[in-house]
């Protein structure tokens, strides 16, 4: 049992405060739902999270080791595991070699491919020629092979079907099950909240919601304004 | 002339004038003052580098080899007994020098400055073989490069290369701060961004290259006056790299970091070798200095001038107390469609970023951009301002199509744009920056508009001023140039709800005060629904929806495009 | 064995002394004559490429740091020691110093722009010349032993030297190990995934800063390899040999500082060239103009397409 536990953080980017004293807690066997209108700092908060910003204050934690300081790499080995936005597959290498980049000794490829079979007939193909759902699920499966406690992902639907994005998200609640802390950052709030335990919603680097996600589900109204603003009466026609 | 730019030039002639005195009254041993003529030469050449490599941030490794095509031509002249003397032979050296430049420049135009350093290096490499085949012009006679009769001490040299030293630093001093100046800032920092301003590219960067190879070969001739004849050594490579080093750690682009940098290379050899320590060693401090001075981000002439400031009173800059009536007046526009966009597609690859957009601003109205997350926003931006090098459809301003243009081509025609990252220059003063931005701004003007954003005064360097309002300032230049359409690229982000607001008044105002029609691309959903009368939703690339805010922001599809699967859908 | 004091101060081969020279092809004899230098401008090239793809640097101390490893070559064998212990002291001095270099690079200058990264390189060329020069007595002449003396073979009545069929043999390896090394072990999938994105693979716990510096001894190596080859035929003055990093970056943009084998092939073009300008009297002089010329070329070609600097 894991859990990341995020406290009082800040980050600046550009000398702007984009995340301003930030609680969160992640606990294993769940997903923490981050979502938000874009630019409220959700991105961010992850590149924080994962080191590749540094953060302005406040601490990080996965089981009690403090991780604010570390490198990435360090982090990374520490049991977190950041999904970027925009797939950031490795475009030269196939899919297997990009399974392979990040193989924890103890990690087996198969893994990888009975979470995503899709990607069994495609590995010998380059990453760069790979769809967008394939390589969603590739850097998601390659994330899973560095055997992480805690898995933050970025923006995994964006620009993908909702065919796909379901499929994505059968996985990612399946990950959970399994024992891993997900958090799952979102701009697209229905789906989310309904695969997602706990959600967090934010607005100007803050979190502006914490609750249920279940509950979150039922008040679409409330949802919206929490994302659009304006008051009720403006976004009830 | 500014009052900055004539008190900072008044500093360098003052301390000319001192440095001149002492040396012609005898107060310093002639030994001294041989050494002092040397340290104001190599600062002649060190500003020569810090014009290209400081200014516009390119790596050169040539610039004694342009000193090289000075000197000889002046030790040409010199034998041909060529009329005007000295003097006259130093300036037709400078300008020997600058076909040289700007032929060296031409393959780095458009390219990463990282090829400039090997242009340069490998020209100095060509450069050193030729002269090396080329005794110095009256070598085998004994004929010496005469020096002004005026000037023929060593004191007088002196004086004589003051003069061309002082003259040289005002100049420079001066067209620093015209707008060709803040040109070269701006590109060094982000050439779209400088593009963006009507800015040319080439010109600017070609025009830093024959002004630095003209005040080289200048330095080249003021040495072979000082020394007579010359050698090929005194122009080879490794001068040329280890000046480099040199106008790196020093900070050649200030007036004092070129001093500074002169002082270096030339006392400390005297001083390794009173020390009796071999000379050479000094490329490797030179080395080590450069090195330092770039992990840091700080050079020396930086570090003094901030203990300088420490030690200073802080000069706190007067209220402004402008008032909106000295704003730059509007431009009369005829009404109508201020942009028109029509059916423009944008393929990357295989990847289609916008598919069939069309849309029209209204000239003096505030158009809404809107979409989520890669929904081809900014590549819109990108392509209507020409930052893409192909796209399909059509882009008119006012009834001229704008196809064909390049950036700043456009941008002068009257497409302005901001950017989502800071891309100003922050070397630049805020009132340098609204010159770059808009041509022929009064100082009234200047202060007017920026109190009309909240910005700091006009005399507050860019980096002191904190992020975001650097982002209203890049609004403040974008209206100041008072174009036929604005675009704003998410000017809200980062900014609190009370400055969001008083923003979103500004934005509204803009079509009325400077006769801007306006296209805001914006999240901040509240800004959009308050100053934009008509809003067009982009989702993949595609336009979903488009009205009057109220009514759209309420649609299906946009609930949609925001919120992600339909809610019914969800079930599952 | 060569004595320092070289007319030639920079590059361009000498005409091989054949006994026979008058009956012989005097065009073919001198571009011949040009593969050695050929060879080794295709190696740094190469090398160059090598870490401008891996590790986004544009180097120019190669060639400084293939002298340095050199010069403790010729330290060691003019001392007495043996010629190939000497040798292989020489490339672990050579490794060390690319190491420390990179080390430099990886340390302060990771998060760096490419021309902020450049520009320290030529600032550590700077300091690595003064170092060297006075280490090895500046225009000392020294012994420079000829590791591989006499011609392999005879190609249309012209010998072609060992040195030359070596350096460009080793050119050709460093580009097929290197591609072996890429494509078929775990350290060179890593060092693929750094160079297809930092970020990404620090995110997966590559040891991004262990495999740049593997990069810079790699590249150390084999270029103090290359130099010990060429170092006979040149003056061995530290300045000289250093300085060979013009042609390697002519070389290198041959291949656009991505083609192993465009860079190879433009190296040994290179050589060729000033081979060939070299039996021409009126020109021979100007030969080292020769990267200038082909550098210009390059650029302005490759302008044709040029688009807005992505970084900025």
């Amino acid at each position: 049992m894991s859990r990341l536990v995020v406290s009082n953080l800040s980050i600046d980017r550009a000398e702007l405060p984009v995340v301003t004293s930030l609680d969160l807690v992640a606990e294993s066997g769940e997903i923490s739902v981050v979502l938000g209108a874009n630019g409220a700092g959700k991105t961010t908060l992850l590149e924080g999270l994962s080191g590749i910003i540094p953060v302005a204050g406040g601490s990080i934690a996965i089981d009690g080791r403090a991780l604010q300081k570390a490198r990435p790499g360090a982090r990374s080995r520490e049991g977190l595991a950041h999904v970027e936005q925009g797939r950031t597959v490795f475009r030269q290498l196939t899919t297997e070699e990009n399974l392979r980049v990040s193989l924890h000794p103890g990690a087996d490829l198969a893994e990888a491919y009975a979470l995503f079979p899709e990607l069994v007939q495609r590995r010998t193909v380059k990453a760069s020629l790979l769809s967008g759902g394939e390589q969603q699920m590739l850097v998601i499966a390659r994330a899973l092979l560095t055997r992480p406690k805690v898995l933050l992902i970025d923006e995994m639907s964006a620009g993908l079907a909702p065919v796909i994005v379901t499929r994505l998200m059968t996985a990612v609640r399946k990950l959970a099950d399994d024992g891993l802390a997900v958090v799952l950052v979102e701009q697209f709030a229905a789906l989310a909240l309904s695969i997602g335990n706990r959600a967090y919603v934010m607005r100007r680097g803050r979190v502006v919601h914490d609750g249920d996600c279940a509950k979150l589900r039922q008040s679409p109204d409330e949802l919206h304004r929490l994302y659009l603003g304006g008051s009720e009466t403006a976004v009830s026609a | 002339m500014k009052r900055a730019s004539l008190r900072a030039s008044l500093v360098i002639i003052v301390v000319a004038l001192i440095a001149g005195g002492v040396a012609y009254a005898g107060l310093l041993p002639s030994y001294w003052v041989f050494l002092a003529t040397s340290v104001l030469i190599t600062g002649v050449a060190l500003q020569s580098l810090g014009l290209v490599a400081g200014r516009t941030g390119m790596i050169a490794l040539c610039q004694m080899s342009f000193a090289g095509v000075g000197a000889w031509t002046v030790g040409y002249l010199n034998i041909a007994e060529a009329p005007g003397g000295l003097p006259v032979w130093i300036l037709i050296g400078g300008l020997a020098a600058v076909p040289f430049g700007v032929a060296i420049g031409l393959p780095a135009l458009r390219l990463r400055g990282i090829n400039l350093a090997i242009v340069t290096l490998s020209f100095a490499t060509a450069f050193d073989t030729i002269l090396a085949t080329m005794t110095y012009p009256g070598q085998t006679d004994f004929l010496q490069v005469p020096r002004p009769e005026l000037f023929d001490s060593d004191e007088g040299y002196f004086v004589f290369v003051l003069l061309f030293y002082g003259t040289i630093a005002v100049a420079l001093e001066i067209i620093n701060r015209t707008r060709l100046g803040a040109s070269w800032l701006a590109v060094r920092h982000s050439e779209r961004a400088a593009a963006a301003h009507g800015v040319s590219i080439a010109t600017a960067k070609l025009s830093a290259f024959a002004i630095s190879a003209f005040v080289a070969g200048v330095s080249g001739g003021l040495l072979a006056g000082y020394l007579g004849t010359l050698v090929a050594e005194n122009f080879s490579m490794m001068q040329s790299l280890s000046l480099y080093a040199v106008s790196v750690m020093a900070g050649a682009h200030f007036a004092e970091g070129a001093i500074i940098g002169g002082l270096l290379v030339v006392m400390f050899p005297e001083l390794l070798r009173r020390l009796d320590w071999p000379q050479d060693i000094g490329n490797v401090f030179f080395a080590i200095g450069a090195t330092q001075a770039l992990a840091s981000g700080e050079t020396m002439s930086e570090t003094f001038r901030r203990q300088v400031r420490k030690l200073l009173p802080a000069r706190k800059p007067k209220p402004v107390g402008a008032s909106t009536q000295d704003l730059p007046a509007a431009v009369e526009r005829p009404v109508g469609a201020a942009l028109t966009i029509d059916g423009l597609t944008v393929r990357y690859g295989s990847v289609v970023a916008l598919n069939n957009v069309s849309l029209t601003v209204a000239a003096g109205t505030v158009a809404g951009l809107i979409g989520p997350n890669g929904a081809g926003k900014s590549t819109f931006i990108d392509a209507v301002a020409g930052f893409l090098s192909s796209y399909q459809g059509s882009v008119r301003l006012g009834e001229r199509p704008l196809e064909g243009m390049s950036a700043h081509r456009r941008a002068r025609a009257g497409v302005r744009r901001t950017w989502q990252t800071n891309r100003i220059a922050p070397e630049l003063t805020v009132g340098g920056y609204l010159a770059l931005a808009a041509r022929g701004l009064s100082a009234s003007e200047t202060r007017a508009l920026l109190d009309w954003l909240d910005c700091p005064h006009p005399d507050m360097l860019v980096s002191s001023v904190d992020a975001g309002t650097r982002r209203l300032l890049d609004v403040a230049g974008v209206v100041a140039a008072r174009p036929a359409v604005v675009l704003l690229d998410e000017p809200a982000a980062g900014q609190s709800h009370e400055e969001t607001l008083r923003l979103g008044q500004r934005i509204a105002e803009i079509p009325k005060l400077f006769g801007s029609a306006v296209l805001l691309v914006e999240h901040d959903m509240d800004l959009v629904r308050a100053v934009c009368s008509d809003v067009t939703v982009l989702d993949f690339g595609q336009v979903i929806a488009s009205g009057p805010p109220a009514k759209v922001l309420g649609e299906r599809a946009v609930k949609k495009a925001y919120l992600g699967i339909e809610e019914e859908s969800v079930a599952a | 064995m060569r004595g320092g004091a070289d007319p030639d101060r920079y590059f361009g081969p000498k005409p091989a002394r054949f006994p026979d020279w008058e009956k012989m092809n005097p065009l073919l004899t001198s571009a011949v004559a040009g593969l050695t230098a050929g060879g080794t401008y295709a190696l740094l090239g190469v090398c160059a490429v090598f870490t401008y793809r891996l590790v986004a640097v544009v180097n120019f101390t190669g060639a400084a740091i293939g002298t340095a490893g050199t010069f403790v070559l010729i330290a060691l064998f003019e001392a007495g020691f043996p010629i190939w212990p000497s040798v292989l002291a020489g490339i672990a001095a050579g490794t060390l110093t690319g190491v420390a270099i990179g080390y430099i690079m990886t340390r302060w200058f990771g998060e760096a722009s490419a021309s902020t990264k450049a520009a320290v390189t030529v600032a550590l060329l700077v300091g690595l010349i003064a170092i060297g020069l006075r280490l090895t007595g500046g225009q000392h002449p020294h012994n420079m032993p000829e590791l591989f003396p006499g011609s392999a073979f005879r190609l249309a009545g012209v010998e072609v030297t060992i040195a030359s069929v070596l350096t460009i043999g080793l050119a050709v390896l460093f580009t097929i190990l290197s591609d072996l090394f890429l494509n078929r072990t775990k350290i060179g999938l890593n060092l693929r995934a750094l160079a297809d994105r930092p970020m990404a693979a620090e995110l997966l716990g590559v040891r991004v800063q262990m495999l740049s510096l593997l990069v810079w001894g790699m590249t150390g190596a084999f270029t103090t390899f290359a130099l010990m080859i060429i170092a006979p035929q040149r003056s061995p003055n530290f300045m000289t040999l250093s300085l060979l990093v013009v042609p390697a970056l002519a070389a290198a943009l041959v291949g656009v500082f991505r083609s192993f084998w465009w860079t190879l092939a433009g190296g040994i073009a290179l050589g060729l060239v000033e081979g060939l300008a070299s039996s021409i009297d009126s020109i021979s002089q100007y030969r080292s103009a020769i990267p200038f010329l082909v550098v210009l070329a390059v650029l302005l070609w490759s302008q044709r397409e040029a688009r807005w600097d992505e970084a900025r």
